[in-house]
């Protein structure tokens, strides 16, 4: 599997079971913290559900830290998340209204939650008008908790810690994809022209200036896969049938077949234009991934196993990554001559990687229970309430 | 000067909406030839010259008709389908041709139709996404209509144009752009995803005036 | 200045740390308020426009919105004006209501509709225009995002085509 990270043929040498437990103290802390609230209430299976996804974000953690691999315990929880959001979240509009398509009354009543990727389309028109061109609430109501303040707020939040490594840790969509990646054991289309990557940025472009022409999150009504797992407008004319005909193909196309097929997160790297306008925020993120030149023996495993080829020959040369890069960890880990490694900006490559590498996960660990493991523990709560 | 005044007036309140309308169009297609600053404003002249030709073209139809646009909604239909169907097959040969383009690479045939258009493609883009009715162009056209004189139906049109152009000016700047590597790349994309874009609105408009017979 | 840098870099990273923790007792809530404090608000063309006018008919309201103009030649939405009817148990069977949109005195159009008591049944309207500044409706449902009718919790929206002016 070279398109997987796995670990380094020398293999790191695991840390103690006493040190890696005292590493993960805090966050075993930090989840208890952030569960509390949710523990406390009544009902056996929310109970039953948070210590579910409790034991999985620690025991997740102590794995990082005692293998000193990050990818494959991060995408444990990636996938898991990818999975159980939209079940949540299905359940959830079933039980509402019956259905996953949003009626026009909701919209026009302003419940329709917001959701983070279509901030980019949001900025002209509310920087030149002061406007939100979606049907939502800018204020969370008791009818639509997920308002435009608090995912802007969570997105800015997230932003601040993660930089792109929202697109690894926060992103409640690209488990999907990672999930169908890792199906096949062999990639069935091994080459993809990187060039392909060109085109995020383009989607992005075209639907930041479309949307602020048309006063439209044209993104949101024309081109998102994901409406495929969430809500969609009534199917109620030749316009509606043909948005549900586009989101329906590039969910079965990107999300589910081309990850197969190439073992890659295709939709990421090929097409998300939430995941190009991340990238920019990477050159404030104190946090990276570089090649030390003088260790590295140019084997390509690093550039093989990133599952958005953020990483090429001209970039391994340079001794980084592309901007794209979400800092899942897949190509350190698969680093047989410890040449890839975490970094903090501003100290010399190769120095502390470890420390780099712990203390990035302290910061995305964090955010990862306090956001993904919520949303985990509360899908949980509808498939545990089932049997008890 | 009464009457240019008040189409200074009009072109400059209805700047913002003409670039809203032409703005998903020229900023990539500045950006897609990947040429500096000097380069970009000499592209950004032909695209303005073409949509003053759209602009002028309107004003002899509204000093000759005593209208802006075709009233009769099938008419409009037939009209900006065939506009938008245009619109787009000037942008794939924009995009696609001189350059490689990532999603698809050059025909040869492309190649050769596009240097003998490629001085005007520009303009054909300035002209077509300047085929459009806004509630000021209506209002331009009105008064134009009203003057009752070419010339001056013409003059107005011209000084109403200015007024918009201004707004769009800034937009040189992205000749600044060339030295971020892949800009030209993701231009000729993003150009291929609007050319998409509006074929489908062609293609809606034909088809309602095709079934409205 | 290597060691400069690097402290500060390390220093940088710590504080990403804390910037986690503190993310759901302090930073959310300051975000909140100060996406809020910008003054942004729903666009029109979702939100239906600020109130203008409400016009009582004796035991129900009806709201009249500010007119929703088109801004720009590629919007796909009519301009449209939005009228509120509330509260919905209030209402007659049947509503036929003539509105002044612009509080001249006259009114612009009348509106007709029956108010069926199942509260997901489909609702039809008729709109006569009775000035220029407002296009007929005729049996319509939910055609489109201007031109409409439908019932928003406890109130019925009509969203009526705008004459081109």
């Amino acid at each position: 599997m070279s398109e997987e990270a796995k670990p380094a043929a020398a293999g790191k040498p695991r840390r103690g079971i006493g040190k890696s437990l005292l590493l993960t103290f805090p966050i075993l802390l930090w989840s208890l913290l952030m569960f509390s609230r949710t523990l406390m209430q009544p009902g056996a299976a929310r109970k039953i559900a948070a210590l579910a996804a409790l034991a999985l974000m620690v025991t997740l953690f102590f794995l990082m830290v005692r293998t000193r691999q990050t990818f494959r315990w991060r995408r444990v929880f990636f996938v898991a998340l990818g999975f159980l959001f939209p079940l949540g979240f299905i359940y959830e509009l079933i039980a509402l209204r019956g259905s996953m398509s949003i009626p026009v009354e909701r919209m026009l009543a302003g419940d329709t939650p917001f959701c983070f990727l279509a901030i980019p389309m949001m900025i002209l028109p509310a920087a030149l008008t002061r406007t939100i061109i979606f049907p939502g609430s800018v204020l969370p109501t008791a009818s639509n908790p997920h308002a435009v303040s608090l995912m802007v707020a969570l997105w800015l939040g997230a932003t601040l810690v993660l930089g792109k490594g929202w697109c690894a840790y926060g992103c409640f969509f690209g488990g999907l994809e990672e999930g169908f990646a890792a199906v096949a054991r062999k990639a069935r289309l091994r080459h993809i022209s990187p060039r392909w990557r060109l085109v995020p940025w383009a989607v992005l472009v075209a639907i930041v200036l479309l949307s602020a022409a048309m006063f439209q999150p044209t993104y949101c009504a024309w081109l998102c896969p994901f409406k495929a797992v969430t809500e969609y407008p009534e199917v109620n004319s030749l316009e509606t049938a043909v948005q549900t005909g586009i989101f329906l193909t590039l969910f079965l196309g990107l999300v589910v077949v081309l990850p197969v097929l190439t073992k890659k997160r295709t939709q990421c790297a090929f097409f998300c234009p939430f995941g190009a306008f991340q990238s920019l925020f990477n050159k404030i993120n104190v946090f990276d991934i570089r090649i030390d030149r003088g260790r590295c023996g140019d084997c390509v495993s690093c550039q093989r196993s990133c599952p958005i080829l953020a990483l090429d020959k001209q970039s391994v040369e340079a001794g980084g990554t592309l901007l794209s890069c979400m800092r899942c960890g897949a190509c350190v880990d698969v680093c047989h001559k410890d040449a890839a490694v975490w970094h903090i900006k501003g100290a010399p490559v190769n120095s502390a990687p470890e420390k780099a590498r712990l203390m990035y996960l302290y910061a995305a660990w964090a955010f990862a229970v306090m956001f993904g493991g919520s949303i985990i523990a509360n899908a949980l709560e509808k498939v545990v309430g089932i049997f008890v | 000067m009464h009457l240019f005044a008040e189409a200074a007036l009009l072109g400059l309140a209805s700047g913002p909406g003409c670039l809203a309308s032409c703005g998903p169009v020229l900023l990539p297609a500045l950006a897609a030839q990947g040429k500096g600053l000097g380069g970009t404003a000499g592209l950004l002249s032909v695209f303005l010259s073409g949509r003053l030709a759209g602009y002028l073209s309107f004003s002899v139809l509204a000093w000759a008709a005593g209208l802006a646009a075709p009233a009769d909604p099938r008419s409009r239909a037939l009209l900006f389908g065939l506009v938008d169907l245009s619109l787009a097959a000037a942008l794939v040969v924009y995009a696609l041709a001189a350059r490689r383009c990532p999603a698809a690479p050059a025909p040869s045939r492309l190649v050769s139709i596009e240097k003998r258009v490629r001085p005007w493609t520009p303009a054909a883009l300035g002209l077509l996404t300047g085929l459009n009715i806004c509630p000021p162009f209506v209002v331009a056209g009105a008064r134009a209509a009203e003057t009752r004189s070419l010339p001056a139906a013409a003059a107005f049109f011209l000084v109403f144009f200015v007024g918009t152009a201004i707004w769009s000016l800034p937009l040189v700047a992205v000749g600044g752009l060339r030295r971020l590597a892949g800009v030209a790349a993701v231009a000729r994309i993003t150009l291929l995803i609007l050319a998409a874009w509006y074929a489908y609105l062609g293609i809606m408009a034909l088809s309602w005036r095709f079934s409205h017979v | 200045m290597k060691r400069l840098t690097s402290v500060l870099g390390y220093t940088a990273a710590a504080l990403t740390i804390l910037a986690a923790v503190l993310l759901p007792f302090l930073l959310f809530n300051l975000f909140i308020w100060g996406v809020a404090a910008t003054g942004v608000r729903i666009d029109p063309l979702y939100s239906g426009g600020d109130p203008l006018r409400t016009i009582e008919k004796g035991g129900y309201q009806v709201v009249v919105h500010q007119p929703v103009w088109r801004r720009s030649p590629l919007e796909r939405t009519h301009s449209f004006v939005q009228l509120t009817w509330k509260p919905v148990s209030a209402l007659p069977a049947r509503v036929s209501d003539e509105i002044d949109l612009d509080g001249d005195g006259n009114p612009d159009l009348r509106a007709a509709f029956d108010v069926p008591s199942d509260p997901k049944a489909a609702l039809r309207v008729d709109v006569t225009p009775l000035t220029g500044r407002v296009e007929p409706m005729t049996g319509v449902g939910k055609q489109s995002f201007s031109c409409l009718i439908a019932r928003v919790n406890d109130s019925i929206v009509l969203r009526v085509p705008l004459r081109a002016r």
